[in-house]
């Protein structure tokens, strides 16, 4: 059975890849069997069985920032510019810090969530002040303190007093008044809308 | 030879080593690995943005048992002249390429530096894997063996080949000095034209962009 798997390739059930290929649904699952070997092959499910097929070898992943920002946004899911990977003990502190980077709206607004899955203050502070995005973490902490559940914040990480002013996305200026406050104590322009906050915080919306 | 877990493995040693953060982008047979093209490699090609990086990287595995080795046999005599040709280090089966700023005469695009395919990272080591489409174009002009039979697998394993986007990296990179990149890339086209459908207008714009 030599088949060119670029033009198998896509999900299908045995049934219908064996209609497309002329075998039977036997021979059908022997050859899928012999590719989930190979490693051209995952199945998906339980009682119908998807097989997912690429002509590409399926590694396994190893999560990064985008399956973290994901994982804890169910209703607000972000498409991943590239598949970013971690392959050390990658943490919600790690994400954080690397998502205040990437200085994409959406990616911002994803962080929010993150804040009540925050364990270790001391590792997120250290990691923030090592690239100095302590100030964006701090005012996305207390933007996200408005909205949502949040684990508390030891007063120690507050005390900073900052006068350089630093935008979490270049140029978007603080437009919301409610947010004054916040740009205010930590000198970051936020760039949030009220509407942009509700989308994240309510289902399907 | 080094298969994808030996270079996740070697690669967490090395990032073990480092004493501060480092970026870099692979590019060669390492990269297709990451894609799941192939399941081994000879070597694992990288190129940093600055020497100081690429010293750092070198410390690190020295420490590993790494030793330069000569670049004669594996680069094409007139790739080696080049004062961007890479630092070669090994230890038994495994090579390392190591390039900083250029590729021989390539740069490091801005679309290579945007449009990164994947990113993996080791604590203090950021790998950036590049697009496809640059690895294709990298492969067509460091002209080493194997090169050409792993365009023809990447060509293989790919519905969706942006030619219009390839060609446009041929064309920055000539346009910023690379004067290897029209010949070698023609070359490559013509050869690869005997396996797959290539269309004429892309090998027409390679030539307009001459006269």
């Amino acid at each position: 059975m030599n088949i060119n798997l670029l033009t198998i390739e896509g999900l299908w059930t045995a049934e219908i890849l064996a209609e497309e290929l002329g075998y039977t649904r036997q021979s059908t699952i022997n050859l899928l069997s012999k590719l989930k070997k190979q490693g051209h092959v995952t199945a998906i499910g339980n009682k119908k069985r998807l097989y997912k097929i690429t002509a590409k070898k399926q590694l396994p992943r190893k999560p990064g920032l985008y399956d973290i920002l994901n994982k804890y946004n169910p209703n607000f899911q972000i498409m991943p510019p590239y598949d970013h990977q971690a392959h050390y003990n990658y943490q919600v502190e790690n994400a954080l810090v690397d998502a205040v980077q990437t200085k994409n709206f959406r990616v911002l607004l994803a962080t929010l969530k993150l804040f009540n899955h925050i364990k270790n203050w001391k590792k997120l502070y250290a990691l923030a002040k090592e690239i100095d995005v302590w100030q964006e973490i701090g005012a996305l902490y207390d933007v996200a303190k408005l909205f949502f559940r949040v684990r508390k914040m030891p007063e120690k990480y507050r005390k900073n007093k900052f006068k350089k002013w630093k935008y979490l996305i270049l140029t978007y200026k603080t437009k919301e008044l409610i947010f004054n406050s916040i740009k205010e104590k930590w000198k970051v322009q936020i760039p949030f809308k009220l509407g942009d906050l509700r989308k994240v915080k309510y289902v399907n919306s | 030879m080094l298969t994808h877990d030996d270079q996740l493995s070697l690669l967490k040693l090395i990032s073990k080593q480092l004493k501060k953060n480092i970026t870099c982008y692979a590019f060669g047979g390492n990269a297709m690995m990451f894609y799941g093209y192939k399941a081994e490699t000879k070597d694992v090609d990288l190129l940093f943005e600055t020497i100081e990086d690429r010293d750092e990287f070198i410390k690190a595995i020295k420490v590993l048992g790494f030793q330069q080795s000569s670049p004669i046999n594996v680069y094409v005599p007139e790739k080696l002249k080049d004062k961007h040709k890479p630092l070669m280090f090994s230890r038994q089966d495994y090579r390392l390429d190591l390039f900083v700023k250029k590729i021989f005469r390539t740069k490091l695009s801005p679309k290579m530096k945007e449009d990164k395919f994947a990113v993996h990272e080791f604590e203090k080591l950021r790998i950036n894997v590049l697009r496809k489409e640059h690895l294709v174009y990298l492969k067509g002009i460091t002209n080493r063996q194997n090169d050409f039979d792993d365009i023809r697998l990447i060509l293989s394993k790919e519905k969706n080949f942006d030619w219009n986007y390839f060609i446009e990296e041929v064309l920055w990179q000539d346009s910023q000095g690379d004067t290897w990149a029209l010949m070698d890339i023609e070359k490559m086209l013509k050869e690869l034209k005997e396996y797959v459908f290539i269309e004429e207008k892309y090998f027409k714009r390679l030539y307009d962009s001459k006269k």
